[in-house]
């Protein structure tokens, strides 16, 4: 136990108050609304990471919604150097989505912090803060050179990261990237992330009639749009549970027997399965069990579907249009305008003549991989077995955080996928939490990490 | 044929006057569907009990009902011997928002070019007033020949709940010969017609249940069934790809048209044409084979989605695997077919068709019975007669597509003649932003009307 360590002990209360004091702040970037909102979050991290006694400090404008950026380069110019990514924005949520408590009042229950962006991501980003805050209180010192980089768009798709990561690479110079922003099956067994899917949105327009129209005086007539929307809906998937867009699968590249036994064992098991979704019967594309459904092969999803007079009461409409967001789970060699691209045209192809339909692909990112043999990867290893004192497992990942692939990409570095969070945490869902000791022991670990980034003894695992 | 001079020239002098009266009342936003409009009801209901009043009628009274009210007024100064008529129309709206795509504030009346855009104008404002100032111009110029009762109702957009309780309890009171239910539109501009068959409508709301709550569309998406799409596929199985409606038994109770009917069915076809061409608009025509636009959309039942909503709907994206969907659905039902049979059939296909990995419910909202009204008998002869006066041609005879609850229970309720009666054009938006009436139509209603009541009392005498 080192002085870092110490000082969570000391104030780690202080620590959780800070972070409910950010989790107030409803920083929603997918409504222009809360614009103001996330503006202020932003400015909230920048005070708190010039009080932790971060060098540099600045808040950088984008297209929408700020990148938060810091820098402590004290550690010299021998030492390595570690890029923090997370972000400060959080998705949608109304206490009448079945919130038991506001989901911008932070309250602990039973061990867990509820308040939406606990656990996605203000909670895991603000691990590593505290952590810096460890190493630096007192006049002390990291092990290593730190960078921050806390976006505003993650919910949004990133839209501007990408960019900035591509026109700032000397700045954004590191030897290994960290992000912070996934989840473990349980509490007790750590787990790292080594491969994350891709995303491709669409958004679907169906018109039908000039205008709404009296489903009295024309039902019967006109080929109701939120009836084709439906028609076109239930086509996208063979009874059976595959995706029926023609080609959708043509990239994916085949799981192997080695790599199908290690997902049975860390997967998720039908009965955890059972009770966090509470769904009736599983479903899924046949011939996979559930954690390669989710994990390991790609999925079509409808997001959202509107059409016509849903308010209460009733309105005997026959609606001019409806709409639908869907979006695709990406695996590896899939290209997201590939996808968005063969979507679309399936959609167009099987629209009927009776209603006109318009798609939008919106945007995409490939799935990506992390390297699990590189010496970074064993400090991360290192870190787990000493914060959780358990080995931890690698395991595929559902969701999708575009930002990996710009990262391998532009910055060359190697990217660990150190998650804080469980699964069940309700990200993106009414009541999502954040363990409370999972925020402590996240960070120990960071802390731990950086320590064994900066002993530096580690190498590359040539054993294949 | 005589005509009743003094009344129709009382029209014509208060002309300005009666339009800025109709605006007056089409200010009120008397939706009847929303709990937060039912002082906005209370007001229109009180605005037209003081306009009976200053007209003459003996009795004006503002009934409260388990809802909206009823305004009833009598007026039976033209005697014992006289024919009565009962007038009903509906003075409740359909919801409307700016945002719907109107170029104007829906409740804040504006004439342009002959017309007056406001929610309720066609639907069923203009009709109130046609009736109202037709019976204040022969009232006040002491020439009607009819007594008149009046039944302005406010649940008619709610599908009339409360009207067929009130007309039962209220049977003696609405004592009639004859029964104008002034309500709907005609289906051309320049070719007036008179409605004899109305649908039924039963409305339901599905609800189709996956997880227990939204989940994250990257933690879980591939292994529920997402309800959405479990609604889309069950919705997609409820028509044949002909159109034609795909539940077991739902045609069965139906009664085939008649040769001689599907004549009569077919002269006024032109204009429906081109209506659906002008108003519906749609990239191309659909619905069930072997039947022509008239017969599908007055004397063919339907299955309408009316609306849907599930997941996230706001700006942006939410990769959100949703917990429920919801859809509110709507049949049209012809004479024969009752809501309940209707409702209960298609229960019981959805319950055949949803997949085991959701769970689904359809749950009742409201029914209204189709109707189906005498052609030949001698007050709509009397309609007939009035119609081509004042138009200087015949009008057609037409099967109604939307719905009017309280036909069904005035047909129950009395022992009267019924007349379905119409001034507006039906391509004005009922139910649509930009809902509008043509003043010059409305103005035939009121001379409709008040000839109406001249060929009834002459018919009545002769017979």
């Amino acid at each position: 136990m080192t002085q870092a360590h110490d000082y969570v002990k000391t104030n780690f209360e202080q620590f959780k108050g800070q972070l409910f004091d950010l989790l107030r702040i409803p920083s929603i970037s997918t409504s222009a609304e809360h614009a103001g909102d996330v503006q202020q979050a932003a400015k909230w991290l920048v005070a708190d990471l010039e009080r932790i006694g971060m060098h540099i400090v600045e808040i950088i404008p984008t297209g929408r919604h700020p990148i938060v950026y810091a820098e402590w380069t004290s550690a010299g110019a021998d030492a390595k150097t570690i890029l923090i990514y997370g972000h400060y924005d959080v998705q949608p949520a109304l206490r009448s989505d079945g919130w038991l408590s506001e989901p911008f009042e932070p309250v602990e229950r039973d061990g867990f912090i509820y308040a939406r962006g606990s656990s996605d991501d203000k909670g895991q980003v603000f691990a590593h803060i505290k952590a810096v805050e460890a190493l630096l209180a007192n006049g002390g010192k990291a092990p290593v050179n730190i960078k921050f980089l806390i976006e505003g768009e993650e919910e949004i798709g990133s839209t501007h990261l990408a960019e900035f990561v591509a026109s700032h690479t000397e700045k954004l110079a590191v030897d290994v990237c960290i992000i912070s922003d996934s989840g473990m099956p349980t509490p007790d067994q750590p787990s790292i992330v080594y491969a994350l899917r891709g995303l491709t949105t669409l958004e679907v327009e169906v018109f039908g009639p000039a205008t709404d129209l009296h489903s009295g005086t024309f039902g019967g007539s006109v080929h109701n749009p939120v009836q084709a929307l439906a028609e076109i809906i239930a086509q996208l998937h063979n009874p059976d549970g595959s995706v029926a867009v023609p080609g959708f699968y043509d990239d994916v590249i085949p799981l192997s027997d080695e790599e199908r036994t290690e997902l049975r064992k860390t997967g998720m098991t039908d009965e955890v399965w059972r009770q966090t979704t509470g769904a009736p019967k599983p479903w899924g594309e046949p011939g996979y069990v559930t954690h390669e459904r989710t994990g390991a092969r790609p999925t079509l999803e409808i997001n959202g579907m509107a059409g016509g007079y849903f308010e209460p009461g009733f309105k005997t409409v026959l609606p001019a249009k409806a709409w639908a967001k869907i979006s695709c789970r990406l695996v590896a060699n899939q290209d997201p305008e590939v996808i968005g691209g063969l979507v679309r045209d399936y959609i167009m192809n099987i629209s009927p003549a009776t209603v006109r339909t318009e798609v939008l692909v919106v945007r995409g990112a490939p799935a990506a991989f992390v390297d699990i043999r590189t010496p970074e990867m064993k400090a991360a290893i290192s870190a787990y077995e000493q914060g959780w004192g358990r080995k931890p497992v690698f395991m595929r990942e559902g969701g999708s955080i575009p930002v990996v692939g710009d990262f391998q990409k532009e910055l060359g570095a190697p990217v660990i996928l150190m998650g804080f969070g469980l699964n069940d945490d309700g990200a993106h869902s009414p009541n999502e939490h954040f363990m409370v000791e999972m925020f402590r022991k996240g960070i120990n670990t960071a802390i731990y990490f950086y320590e064994a980034i900066g002993a530096g003894e580690l190498h590359y695992d040539n054993r294949s | 044929m005589a005509m009743n001079k003094q009344a129709l020239e009382y029209v014509d002098s208060h002309a300005d006057k009666f339009k800025n009266q109709l605006k007056e009342l089409l200010s009120i936003p008397s939706v009847s569907t929303l709990v937060e409009h039912q002082a906005d009801c209370e007001r229109a209901a009180e605005w037209l009990a003081a306009d009976m009043r200053r007209i003459g009628f003996d009795t004006v009274e503002v009934i409260h009902t388990k809802w909206h009210p009823v305004v009833f007024a009598e007026w039976m100064g033209a005697g014992a011997d006289a024919p009565t008529v009962l007038v009903y129309c509906h003075y409740d709206v359909q919801p409307a928002e700016m945002s719907d795509g109107w170029h104007t504030p829906p409740f804040e009346p504006t004439e342009r070019d002959g017309k007056v855009f406001a929610r309720g104008a066609i639907d069923s404002k203009s009709n109130v007033m046609a009736q109202l100032k037709a019976a204040e111009a022969v009232i006040k110029t002491g020439t009607a020949p009819v007594n008149i009762k009046l039944m302005f109702e406010g649940d008619e957009e709610s599908a009339s709940e409360n009207m067929t309780t009130f007309v039962a309890q209220y049977a003696d009171r609405l004592k009639c010969d004859v029964a104008i239910i002034c309500d709907g539109s005609m289906a051309d501009r320049e070719q007036p017609d008179i409605a004899y068959g109305l649908r039924g409508v039963v409305t339901m709301e599905l609800e189709v249940h996956g997880p227990k709550q939204d989940l994250h569309s990257g933690h879980f998406g591939g292994t529920v069934h997402n309800p959405i799409q479990a609604l889309a596929e069950i919705i997609s199985q409820l028509h044949n790809a002909d159109g034609s409606v795909n539940v077991a038994g739902f045609y069965d109770d139906v009664l085939p048209l008649d040769d001689e009917e599907r004549a009569e069915l077919a002269k006024p076809l032109p204009w429906i044409q081109t209506e659906w061409a002008d108003v519906a608009a749609a990239p191309g025509v659909w619905g069930e084979p072997n039947y022509n636009l008239h017969e599908r959309i007055g004397a063919r039942p339907t299955l309408e989605i009316n609306g849907i909503r599930g997941g996230f709907a706001g700006d942006g994206f939410k990769t959100v695997l949703p917990g429920m969907a919801l859809a509110k659905i709507s049949c049209r039902l012809v004479p024969n077919q009752t809501s309940q049979v209707i409702y209960e059939r298609l229960r019981d296909a959805i319950a055949a068709i949803t997949p085991r990995t959701v769970t689904a419910e359809l749950r009742l909202i409201e029914i209204g019975e189709p109707a189906l009204i005498d052609r030949h008998s001698p007050a709509v002869e009397a309609a007939r007669s009035a119609y081509t006066q004042v138009w200087g041609k015949e009008p057609h005879f037409v099967r109604e597509g939307g719905s009017i609850p309280v036909v069904v229970d005035l047909q129950k309720a009395l022992d009267a003649q019924l007349v379905l009666m119409s001034f507006g054009y039906k391509g004005c938006a009922a139910h649509g932003p930009n809902e509008h009436v043509y003043l010059d139509m409305w103005y035939k209603g009121m001379a409709i009307t008040i000839q109406f009541y001249e060929e009834l009392s002459k018919g009545m005498k002769q017979a």
